[in-house]
């Protein structure tokens, strides 16, 4: 019961986080990219993605218009944007839709 | 009315036509489409950084690139002022962020679009691409634009010396909303118009939709300049005798006659309500009569494309074929006149010496 029950888990996470790097590629507009070509766990800021600082806020809006998540502390946000990987466990710790 | 010449070093413009590039191809003409025209996309990425290109909208994208080319064709990396026109500035972010509004009711809005959709953010995007820090000006006021651009730019150039190379632009962009609200008050033809008969179908409202963006810089010394803009007037909501009279009035505060002018650029729209401000053109019967607006289509700048069909005229010492409504007999271009108006609102006269 319990493998069938972290095998459904995981299988959630691989499916949201896929979910998320498409939303992050429409919302951010990099053309040309796609989900597989994320890893999960690197850095989306500085060496990873490459991402600036507006699209921090355009990830926040995307937190916030898909899970209903709004982070005001900036060094949560630091944290939660820190990877595709930190935003999915985020997400699916406090999504409210 | 300028006091003094403005040399135009460089030109350059994206707009429906192939304009665009080192060697600019008017024949043959693109046609409209739905009484609607789009500009021509050109390489963005040749002119843009990669990782800002991803966020901007097409505007920024015609504009930025229009602004670095023509920079580089004066050989001029970073201007001393930046100077532009617009009608409507980048009004796709603009109608972006305001569907945002009310369809988040005000909440999680993108920034994106609220940072870029201010009427001055080409200008923002072209002083970082240039590393211009010099003085930078938006001029919005509809069909005046990038006439009163001009005049700012003589200004400049009366206070800080004739030394300094200013860009001076201008840009507009139709979106498929504009396209429908303007509809609705009579800006574009009811029925379907070619764009190459736009002339002939001058009895109904309207006239056919357009964008673009163009692009010179300038300077008050001669050396190294196309051409010169020697004279620019601005009429809001003339009479036709009003115009007929401001066209003498500039010839002749120039020491020049009709005799005098070579190539007559109009504005002529195809539109019947405005067909009458161009009477003037009666008085041009030996001179080459141009128009423009079966190639750009109508938008609030305008004068841009016009301005930048003046300068290709005098490099290529020609008319391009396919904008001559009268054929005139000059052998020489020396003067070039343009007379151009935006709908309801206001026509310029600008007179250009060779």
């Amino acid at each position: 019961m319990i493998i069938f029950a972290a095998h459904v888990f995981l299988s959630f996470m691989e499916d949201l986080k896929t979910t998320l790097k498409q939303q992050i590629i429409e919302s951010l507009n990099l053309q040309g990219m796609k989900p597989e070509d994320i890893d999960d766990n690197a850095p989306l800021f500085g060496d990873g993605l490459g991402l600036d600082s507006i699209d921090s806020l355009e990830l926040m809006v995307l937190l916030e218009r898909n899970y209903g998540i709004k982070i005001e502390d900036a060094r949560e946000g630091r944290k939660v944007l820190g990877s595709v990987q930190t935003m999915a466990e985020y997400i699916q710790q406090h999504r409210t839709v | 009315m300028i006091k003094h010449p403005l040399y135009i070093k460089a030109a350059c413009a994206i707009s429906p036509q192939h304009s665009f590039g080192d060697t600019p191809v008017l024949d043959p003409v693109v046609p409209s489409e739905g009484n609607r025209f789009v500009a021509v996309d050109v390489d963005y990425r040749a002119f843009i950084n990669p990782v800002a290109i991803r966020r901007m909208s097409r505007l920024l994208k015609m504009s930025i690139s229009a602004a670095m080319k023509c920079l580089q064709n004066a050989g001029v990396s970073m201007p001393d002022a930046i100077i532009t026109g617009t009608g409507r500035g980048s009004a796709g972010d603009m109608q972006h962020f305001l569907k945002d509004m009310i369809m988040m009711k005000e909440e999680a809005l993108n920034p994106t679009f609220f940072i870029q959709s201010t009427y001055n953010a080409p200008n923002g995007w072209i002083a970082l691409q240039s590393k211009s820090t010099g003085y930078n000006q938006t001029f919005v006021h509809r069909g005046i634009s990038l006439e009163l651009a001009l005049l700012d730019a003589q200004l400049l150039l009366t206070e800080t010396g004739d030394n300094q190379n200013i860009l001076i632009g201008s840009y507009d962009e139709t979106t498929a909303d504009y396209f429908v609200v303007k509809e609705k008050l009579n800006y574009w033809k009811k029925e379907t118009v070619a764009s190459e008969h736009l002339y002939q179908n001058n009895e109904t409202l309207g006239t056919i939709a357009g964008e673009g963006a163009a692009f010179f810089v300038v300077s008050g010394e001669k050396e190294g300049a196309t051409c010169s803009i020697e004279s620019l007037e601005i009429i809001h909501q003339p009479a036709p005798t009003m115009i007929r009279n401001k066209v003498h009035e500039v010839l002749a505060a120039n020491g020049l006659t009709t005799d005098d002018i070579d190539v007559v650029l109009c504005g002529r729209s195809g539109d019947v309500r405005f067909e009458a401000w161009y009477n003037v053109l009666e008085d041009f019967t030996t001179q080459t009569i141009a128009g423009f607006k079966h190639l750009c289509g109508e938008y609030e700048t305008t004068s841009g494309f016009a301005l930048w069909l003046a300068h290709h005229i005098f490099s290529q010492a020609s008319v391009p074929e396919s904008t001559i409504l009268q054929k005139g007999d000059r052998k020489e271009i020396r003067h070039v006149l343009i007379i151009n108006h935006f709908i309801l609102d206001t026509v310029s006269i600008t007179l250009l010496r060779g």
